[in-house]
């Protein structure tokens, strides 16, 4: 019975396998700088599998493929996470092989531990079991830790502290709620809690429900860093080697968003009144806190931590916008994927472009980078379109990506949400602009030339290309969404 | 007989004493013990739910006590780490108290 | 129903008496002479297998034993999938068998990492 589910994990198992592999092959090979090779191809192989899946899912009617009896399932959305989650993460490595020489004890575990994370997050868009959930989510957390203290220095074990325990608490808070939910329903399937949902109808009022699906929000709000589990962000992102900032950025977020669209959509969908009303306050204090904040930072990761709390608002607006009575996947989800892979381009390429600049000039300063265009017309040009695209102007990613999701506000009646959303588009381009404006406009502190290796001006090439392709068709990725979703039902 | 409630209000007021330590305690061992309380009350919940509401017989019969082990692993896995990462703490710092731990503010 | 109740009420008598009488019999021997009273510092020592003591039992020890502890806590807990997978294994049959190897080679990869990278040496 269950070998012939096995296919069905075949990504992620591949994923685990080479993370061994990585793992195994630092313990014997000398040469360090294999590595970083390996895990690419590492990542190459579940993405090929993943492609393996998608078109066989073209051939079938339903698709989706559910195994393991309804824990896990393969259809395009968590295909479509898959595919999100395993390019950012390629973008990652690519990006980080001179920051990796800073750990130099460390290089295959963070390329394994980098995997894992993967490995995990990919499990999260794909289960839709309450176990299997929190087992991928505390394996993409625990990972996630250890990459943050891979320093070694007082900033970073404080900031993998203080994430473990943020992460710890709301995680116990999250099992709470599951139990309890558990305890109601019968069972931990999505499918099954729903349908339970909607036959028992005294269930629906039981104070006890509402209580676990709020201690469940606990969970997934840490996992998208919405407000008030932000406090670990800044720290985070500040006290982590800079390409694990990035990665938790662009992956985490992501695959938080796929967990919580399946269990608030699929489980919970009676229960909208409750949820997507508290979903529309968190969006709108998480924009307000987030973007006020950030304008104070002169750190720029620090900065660009408030910027990632800010978009977890506007990607929250998507959520909050539900359909009336029957359309429950309506623009609004569609808006979240968009703006999610509109982010990922986006927010890797300024962190992408941070790393090479900030590793160079020594400083995590928005002052100390201070004619930088000067020193190296590249990197200041693309974090600068990154920045203009994380404002949301056009020709970028990011003007579709926040144009959608008010859209789908409106739409659903959620005006004053969008306006919003609108007046913190706003309040964010005084804090992207002065970055830009220090880097053109004020004169360096040296002529000396800030280079960057191959490999990362590729990466960062590749993403400042999406964000602007995206910008310039934003049809293609439509299209794509709109597929993805189309299989959630 | 002893009914679901009392399981109930017993997880419930040990899920509350972790949530107390956890708000309350500086240092950081302290505070893990909290969280293990915390998990140990969820296995509790889980475990009772188990056995009383889930009928013989069915597919979900053993997914409580199936969740409670994943939950005693994971939390094994996450104070092993936690404990690594205090040890390191507490070499950097010579402290494990948590209000000392404030290199990074706003 | 009550009858079980009743055999805990028993248990619990039982176990209260018995250390208390353990308590009372040598206090009530102690009048009659029976129990001999001669308190020596050796009695007080920290006991080590007969060997000769050296300084007291109140020491810091070695920041590595909390190494081996937390490496003896994750494997002595992955261990509980054990317990289910060796109820479960007819039912499970080969599969079951291949797949446990496989969870059972992973942990050895853990193991062999932390061997390799001198977690496990005294240095």
């Amino acid at each position: 019975m269950f070998p012939a589910d096995l296919y069905l994990l075949m990504p992620e198992l591949a994923l685990a396998g080479m993370a061994i592999i990585v793992i195994l092959a630092d313990l014997v090979l000398k040469r360090r700088d294999l590595l970083a090779p390996l895990s690419l191809i590492g990542l190459a192989v579940p993405v090929a599998l993943s492609i393996v899946l998608w078109l066989k899912l073209d051939s079938i009617d339903p698709h989706a493929l559910s195994g393991f009896s309804g824990f896990f399932v393969v259809d395009y959305f968590s295909l479509f996470f898959k595919f999100l989650i395993l390019g950012a993460t390629a973008l990652v490595i690519m990006a980080s092989r001179e920051s990796v020489t800073r750990f130099s004890r460390f290089q295959g575990e963070y390329y394994a531990l980098i995997m894992m994370a993967s490995g995990g997050m990919m499990l999260m868009a794909a289960a839709t079991e309450l176990v299997s959930i929190y087992v991928a989510l505390e394996l993409s957390a625990l990972s996630t830790v250890a990459l943050i203290a891979l320093l070694k220095n007082s900033r970073s074990i404080e900031a993998s502290m203080k994430f473990l325990i943020l992460s710890a608490i709301s995680s116990a808070v999250m099992l709470y709620g599951m139990a309890l939910v558990f305890g109601l329903t019968g069972s931990t399937r999505l499918l099954d809690i729903a349908d339970r949902l909607t036959s028992v109808s005294e269930l629906i009022d039981q104070p006890a429900l509402l209580l676990g699906v709020i201690f469940i929000i606990t969970g997934f709000g840490f996992k998208i860093s919405s407000v008030p589990f932000q406090m670990w962000v800044p720290d985070v992102y500040e006290g982590a080697p800079t390409p694990v900032a990035a990665y938790l950025s662009v992956a985490s977020k992501a695959a938080g968003f796929a967990v919580i669209i399946r269990v608030f959509f699929l489980a919970f969908g009676s229960l909208t009144d409750e949820w997507a009303l508290l979903f529309a306050v968190l969006a709108a204090v998480s924009m307000f806190i987030g973007n006020l904040v950030a304008i104070a930072q002169k750190n720029i990761k620090r900065m660009l931590g408030y910027s990632t709390i800010a978009h977890a608002g506007f990607i929250m607006v998507g959520l909050a916008a539900i359909g009336r009575e029957g359309e429950l996947l309506g623009p609004g989800v569609e808006s979240i994927l968009f703006y999610l892979v509109a982010y990922a381009a986006t927010n890797l390429g300024a962190f992408i472009a941070v790393i090479a600049i900030s590793s160079k000039i020594n400083s995590e300063l928005i002052d100390d980078y201070a004619g930088v265009a000067r020193r190296n017309p590249f990197l200041a040009f693309a974090l600068a379109v990154s920045l203009v695209s994380l404002m949301g102007l056009p020709p970028t990613a990011g003007f579709w990506a926040k144009l959608n999701v008010f859209n789908a506000a409106i739409e659903t009646d959620l005006v004053w949400l969008a306006l919003i959303g609108m007046i913190n588009s706003v309040i964010s381009a005084y804090f992207y602009l002065r970055v830009i404006k220090t880097m053109y406009l004020s004169p360096p502190a040296s002529e000396e030339r800030i280079t960057a290796d191959l490999p990362l001006k590729a990466a960062l090439a590749i993403a400042v290309i999406g964000l602007l392709f995206i910008g310039i068709v934003p049809g293609f990725v439509m299209d794509v969404v709109e597929t993805a979703v189309g299989t959630l039902a | 007989m002893i009914n679901i409630e009392y399981y109930l209000v017993l997880s419930a007021a040990i899920f509350c004493i972790g949530v107390y330590g956890v708000l309350a305690r500086r240092n950081a061992i302290l505070i893990l013990m909290s969280i293990e309380l915390m998990l140990q009350a969820v296995n509790i919940n889980l475990i009772a739910f188990s056995t009383y509401l889930i009928p013989k017989g069915e597919l979900e019969e053993h997914l409580g006590f199936i969740f409670a082990i994943f939950v005693i692993t994971i939390a094994a896995a996450e104070v092993g780490l936690a404990l690594g990462i205090i040890l390191r703490l507490y070499r950097n710092r010579a402290s494990v108290n948590v209000d000392e731990v404030n290199l990074m503010k706003w | 129903m009550l009858a079980d109740y009743g055999y805990i009420g028993i248990y619990l008598l039982l176990a209260t008496l018995i250390p208390v009488s353990m308590l009372l019999i040598p206090w009530a021997l102690s009048f009659v002479g029976v129990k001999p009273h001669n308190p020596t510092p050796v009695k007080l020592e920290t006991y080590e297998s007969g060997m000769r003591t050296i300084g007291g039992s109140w020491i810091r020890f070695n920041f590595r034993y909390y190494y081996f502890a937390l490496l003896f806590v994750i494997f002595d807990v992955e261990v509980v999938f054990l317990f289910p997978w060796a109820v479960y294994l007819d039912k499970l049959k080969l599969f079951g068998l291949i797949e446990m190897g496989i969870f059972i080679l992973i942990l050895m990869v853990g193991y062999a990492y932390a061997w390799r990278k001198k977690a496990l040496e005294w240095s």
